[in-house]
């Protein structure tokens, strides 16, 4: 039983330091990490790399395509997050048919880099009457990809849910599809969430490699706007700045989700 | 105390080598960037076969084809790469503005359509199959014949003249100090448009000292600071036109129509005027008398 209810009031302030002082450490982290970024971005404009004005003039333009890297990762994860769970599904069925395809689905995608596999949907698809625009070819690439991966996460998320669940389930005559989607499933997923957030985090800078194929996002502006003005370093930096800030927003996010989903464990 | 002492005198060893190596590194004079896929590269492989248009027949009134489908649409997809200036380049507000996009944009007034942009890569316009995704290139393109057999080219709408630039590093100033003969005796080093062999030389890169692309955008490139100045005489001039998918649905109406366009643009001087505009005056929409 948690006792949130501190018995003697000794307790409470004890708590309660403890959390000042990670507080404080946290600020402190935080204000070490400003403190070394500004010095970086400070020394570079006093050398005469960073010129303001261009960052005024451009920086709307190339903020922009957050929105697209943001959306193309969000739309891909979910689509990546089906795919993982039939995939492993199938990878655990015992007709060799489906495990077998799976399989191979798992491996041909993890053995192929994604850069390829960008390039293949977009040029080669075509060739068999496939012709989707940049993004949604851009979004099918990466789910497709990132799905293979998550496959063994989700497998490794379904074998770790105690053997002792499907027992009792299948013990009261469930059947087999209803002990997946109701008792393993649900417990299979909370497991995997901290994996996928951190494959959402990673898709997000995967997606600059859909800059290839002309997809006007962060890294396709950034490296079109400097290349143009000779200001590569100043675009990059701004591009680099922002996945940055997009991985750390993320990850808090993702951190206050497992921390929500583990509280019936405490 | 002994394996430490080893140790240390290997990576001293390792790292001199790796030291010597590096400055023992020069600028290679024979080493020319271009960007892929341009009839630049073609050059220097002694790979470039410039071509003509060829007479354009009218086809007569038609239907169903690209260019029924661009007038009931309303809109014609015009494909550019907006990292050539001064053909074309971004705006912060994320629209174009070029002679390239000026052109297309005065063509599809002409055809009674609005225009929209998409921007692939340069290499996926020149090598055709673009499955619909644009409609027309107006990317300054050269006709070549192992062009012409996957896309249909009009007439000319301007002439660019192709120099050697070399970084201010080298010291070659005239086609005299190159220790080699162009093009047989060059090495070709590419890199995906011909403005990042620019910015390499900008940002110091030492890999090549040379570089080849059409005269307007090495001035654009010396214009913005690039340390390199232009060495001799046009090594040769293009024919630059506006190109079709022959792939694609049945182009032959539209591209008799946009030829016609650019006839007229040519005779009643809109493309010389944006010439000027664009080129600091010069009008480069006369052929090169030659």
């Amino acid at each position: 039983m948690t006792s949130s209810v501190p018995v003697v009031p000794i307790l409470a302030e004890i708590e309660a330091h403890q959390r000042r002082a990670r507080l404080s450490f946290r600020l402190q982290s935080a204000g070490v990490w400003v403190g070394l970024a500004g010095a970086l971005v400070f020394s570079l404009w006093v050398m005469g790399k960073i010129h303001p004005d261009f960052i005024g003039t451009w920086g709307p333009f190339i903020l922009g395509g957050t929105w697209i890297t943001v959306l193309v990762s969000a739309s891909s994860i979910l689509i990546a997050t089906v795919l993982a769970v039939l995939g492993a599904i199938g990878r655990l069925s015992r007709n060799p048919l489906i495990s077998g395809f799976a399989g191979l689905y798992v491996s041909l995608v993890r053995g192929t880099p994604l850069l390829v596999q960008i390039f293949f949907f977009f040029f080669v698809l075509p060739e068999f009457g496939v012709v989707l625009p940049a993004i949604p070819t851009g979004i099918v690439a990466l789910s497709f990809n990132y799905g293979a991966y998550m496959t063994e996460i989700f497998r490794a998320g379904i074998q770790a849910v105690p053997i002792g669940q499907r027992e009792a389930a299948e013990s009261l005559g469930m059947p087999e599809r209803l002990v997946m989607r109701r008792i393993v499933l649900p417990q299979a997923f909370r497991i995997v969430i901290p994996a996928i957030g951190n494959d959402f985090v990673a898709m997000i800078k995967d997606s600059a490699l859909l800059s290839t194929i002309g997809v006007q996002e962060l890294l396709w502006r950034a490296h079109t706007v400097g290349t143009r003005h000779f200001r590569t370093l100043e675009t990059l930096l701004i591009a680099a700045a922002i996945y940055w800030v997009l991985t750390i927003v993320f990850s808090f996010f993702q951190e206050r989700l497992e921390r929500r989903m583990a509280r019936g464990d405490r | 105390m002994f394996n430490i002492r080893r140790g240390a005198a290997l990576t001293l060893l390792a790292g001199s080598v790796v030291l010597g190596s590096c400055s023992a590194a020069v600028t290679i004079p024979t080493v020319v960037c271009v960007g892929e896929a341009t009839t630049y590269l073609d050059w220097l492989n002694g790979d470039f076969k410039p071509d003509t248009a060829g007479t354009i027949a009218d086809p007569g009134a038609t239907t169903g084809d690209l260019l029924a489908t661009v007038m009931s649409r309303g809109y014609i997809t015009v494909s550019t790469d907006p990292d050539y200036a001064p053909q074309s380049s971004v705006k912060p507000d994320g629209t174009y503005e070029g002679f390239d996009i000026d052109v297309a944009t005065e063509i599809a007034t002409r055809l009674g359509v609005d225009v929209h942009w998409e921007t692939p890569g340069w290499d996926a316009i020149t090598a055709a199959g673009w499955q619909g995704r644009w409609d027309m290139s107006v990317g300054s393109m050269t006709i070549t014949t192992p062009r012409k057999s996957i896309l249909d080219f009009t007439q000319p709408y301007y002439y660019n003249p192709a120099f050697l630039a070399a970084s201010t590093r080298s010291k070659v100033t005239k086609t005299s100090d190159l220790k080699f003969t162009l093009p047989s005796g060059a090495t070709a080093t590419t890199l995906p448009t011909d403005a990042n062999c620019a910015e390499a030389i900008k940002a110091g890169r030492t890999e090549f000292d040379l570089w080849i692309s059409s005269g307007p955008t090495i001035d654009a490139a010396i214009a913005a600071g690039t340390p390199m100045v232009k060495v001799g005489a046009p090594v040769f001039t293009e024919d630059l036109s506006v190109a079709f998918d022959k792939s694609g649905p049945d182009d032959a109406a539209l591209l008799f129509k946009v030829d016609q366009i650019i006839g007229a643009m040519h005779t009643d001087g809109t493309l010389t005027e944006l010439s000027k505009k664009w080129y600091d005056g010069a009008d480069l929409t006369v052929a090169p008398a030659s």
